[in-house]
């Protein structure tokens, strides 16, 4: 049997997935001590690559990787048109306006925001009927209002603390974020049994994941 | 910066043994078409955009210009709605049966690795409403991939009124009944078992919690219909895809044929079977095609009924084993022997004439081609 490869997200997706996976049945005891490696074939059913989130979608499209496991931020960013069949409960966080003390959303000019999001971004304020200048930042989108780049920022928060500890205040929450596993639609057609079992595997491990938090809590 | 030595993202160059294997591969599927009583309709690339209306916007994205008077263009981003553009304009007696090849354009992610050019080579059958109209489609479609050699082919049937013929039974507020179906159609498992929780009881049950699974073996998909009460519509569907998967196996024993359910008809125009094949190994479909007897409503307010498919002839480059470039011969001649020249040209296979003025470079053009040379200045 061929294997199914999968293109998981590199970095905090990644430490937050390969507990799913191992609880799927799904040997990761390469992706856990990986030193330099990027392929991992420890189990004979799988191959997993680790690549950063956008590249997921760019495997997955080219029909490279059968399955990949990125955030639900990622796939409405890139506009997504393969099979995001399963929300994992990890990875999650939610779309925000955040600004300085001093931003004030009803003002009536055309505002200027930063993002690492432009889509994301466009379309949010589309939606509430308001044209705004977009510039997109690559990282510490925190800085520019403070640096008074811009208005306001449009950004994904976890905790809030670092927009906190930016004295930055959010004004609107926008859609939630969370980790998908996403499948190409043709290879669903090619390898239907097994990726309808990992998918199954997969629910099962996070549903126990779910509730073992749950008991904790 | 001059830009004259790039190409722009998405375009390539074809050349040697590749655009030659297309081009092979194009003309044998003409013949057949000819072969089969089909006539050629070739359109223009440049078309104004409103006849591409009906296509969705997120799948076909077009190239657009503006012509002399304002008007917007788009080079052509699909084959079949010109085909539909030409039957409604000219009053064409029907039945007809078109066939049709070309190029078409499609805006593609900058940088994503994905063509923008594709080339395509289809039928059009204009004017039969019964079933065998559809089968003579697959037939086309199968004994093609066949003649080139494609092997393992996987036939999906599936049929654009199932999904709303269903949906439309089931006992939810309209509002969740779309969610439902964006969900299914989106293979959005966990929306999806959320919205069906609530009929998880019904006589529809055991079909919903199987529905976005709902595609494979045609006879495991059918056992599954089975289970289903019986809805007005939905018997006809059933019976038309149950005679196409046995005329399949009757005629090629040696194709997989598949069914699936859960998949949204692939444009609006569609309105019966929808079909489309694929090997194990391809990264996309080898043709694709269907019933869309709404596809001239768009044109004018008669139905006309209409099956079509189209081959994505760039699969079918990629899935046929290039031949290994032959070692040529080389003709060295004096400018007077010219006929003599032509005569061996035409006697000795895979041979090309060449026109270098002196021996020595002849032979310094052969050793570097690794070609025979043949030599007629000697036999003067």
């Amino acid at each position: 049997m061929e294997r199914i490869k999968i293109a998981l997200t590199k970095g905090r997706t990644e430490d937050q997935v390969v507990p799913l996976l191992e609880a799927a049945g799904i040997n990761c005891d390469g992706i856990r001590n990986k030193q330099r490696r990027l392929i991992f074939d420890e189990d004979p059913r799988y191959e997993i690559i680790l690549v950063k989130g956008p590249d997921v979608l760019t495997y997955l499209n080219n029909g490279s990787v059968q399955i990949g496991i990125v955030g639900s931020d990622i796939l409405t960013e890139q506009e997504n048109f393969q099979y995001a069949m399963l929300d994992l409960d990890v990875g999650k966080c939610r779309f925000v306006l955040a600004s300085t003390k001093n931003f004030n959303p009803q003002a009536h000019r055309r505002k200027i925001i930063a993002t690492k999001y432009p889509n994301i971004t466009k379309r949010y304020f589309q939606g509430i009927g308001e044209d705004v200048e977009i510039i997109k930042i690559e990282g510490s989108v925190e800085l520019a209002p403070l640096i008074g780049l811009a208005d306001a920022i449009v950004d994904i928060v976890e905790t809030g603390n670092t927009l906190r500890e930016n004295n930055l205040q959010i004004y609107a929450k926008l859609q939630p974020v969370n980790t998908k596993v996403v499948v190409n639609r043709l290879a669903l057609r090619q390898y239907q049994p097994q990726i309808k079992e990992l998918i199954a595997n997969l629910e099962n491990a996070n549903q126990q994941m779910v509730q073992s938090k749950l008991i904790k809590e | 910066m001059m830009k004259n030595t790039n190409l722009p993202s998405g375009t390539r160059d074809e050349f040697g043994i590749e655009a030659e294997v297309k081009e092979t591969i194009q003309n044998k599927l003409f013949k057949t078409f000819r072969q089969r009583g089909f006539r050629k309709l070739t359109t223009p690339v440049l078309e104004y955009s409103d006849v591409f209306k009906p296509l969705s916007a997120e799948d076909y994205r077009p190239y657009q210009l503006l012509d002399d008077q304002g008007e917007p263009l788009v080079l052509r981003p699909d084959l079949t709605l010109p085909v539909a553009r030409v039957m409604s304009t000219t009053g064409i007696e029907l039945p007809v049966k078109w066939y049709y090849g070309g190029d078409v354009f499609r805006v593609k992610k900058q940088l994503s690795g994905s063509y923008n050019q594709l080339t395509q080579a289809g039928i059009e059958i204009v004017g039969y409403k019964g079933l065998k109209a559809d089968w003579e489609c697959l037939e086309v479609a199968l004994s093609g991939c066949k003649s080139m050699g494609i092997e393992n082919v996987t036939i999906e049937l599936s049929h654009a009124k199932f999904v709303d013929t269903l949906i439309e039974q089931l006992e939810l507020p309209d509002p969740t009944k779309d969610s439902l179906k964006q969900a299914l159609f989106a293979k959005d498992l966990s929306k999806y078992s959320q919205l069906s929780q609530p009929l998880s009881d019904t006589q529809f049950g055991r079909f919903l919690g199987e529905w976005p699974w709902l595609f494979g073996n045609f006879d495991t998909v059918m056992a599954v219909v089975e289970t289903l009460p019986e809805i007005d519509g939905l018997q006809s569907i059933i019976t038309s895809l149950k005679s196409t998967a046995a005329f399949i196996n009757q005629l090629f024993p040696e194709a997989n044929v598949t069914l699936d359910l859960s998949i949204p008809s692939p444009q609006s125009y569609y309105t019966g079977m929808a079909f489309r094949g694929f090997t194990d190994k391809s990264a996309g479909y080898l043709f694709s095609g269907g019933r869309y007897d709404d596809l001239l409503t768009n044109f004018q307010n008669v139905k006309t009924s209409a099956v079509g498919v189209a081959f994505d002839v760039d699969a079918l480059v990629e899935r046929t084993s290039l031949p290994d470039d032959q070692p040529g011969a080389l003709i060295f001649f004096t400018s007077d022997q010219w006929q003599q020249a032509e005569e061996t040209l035409a006697k000795v296979p895979n041979s090309t004439l060449c026109l270098t003025d002196s021996f020595e470079s002849a032979q310094r053009l052969a050793a570097s081609s690794n070609s025979r040379l043949i030599d007629l200045t000697k036999s003067r």
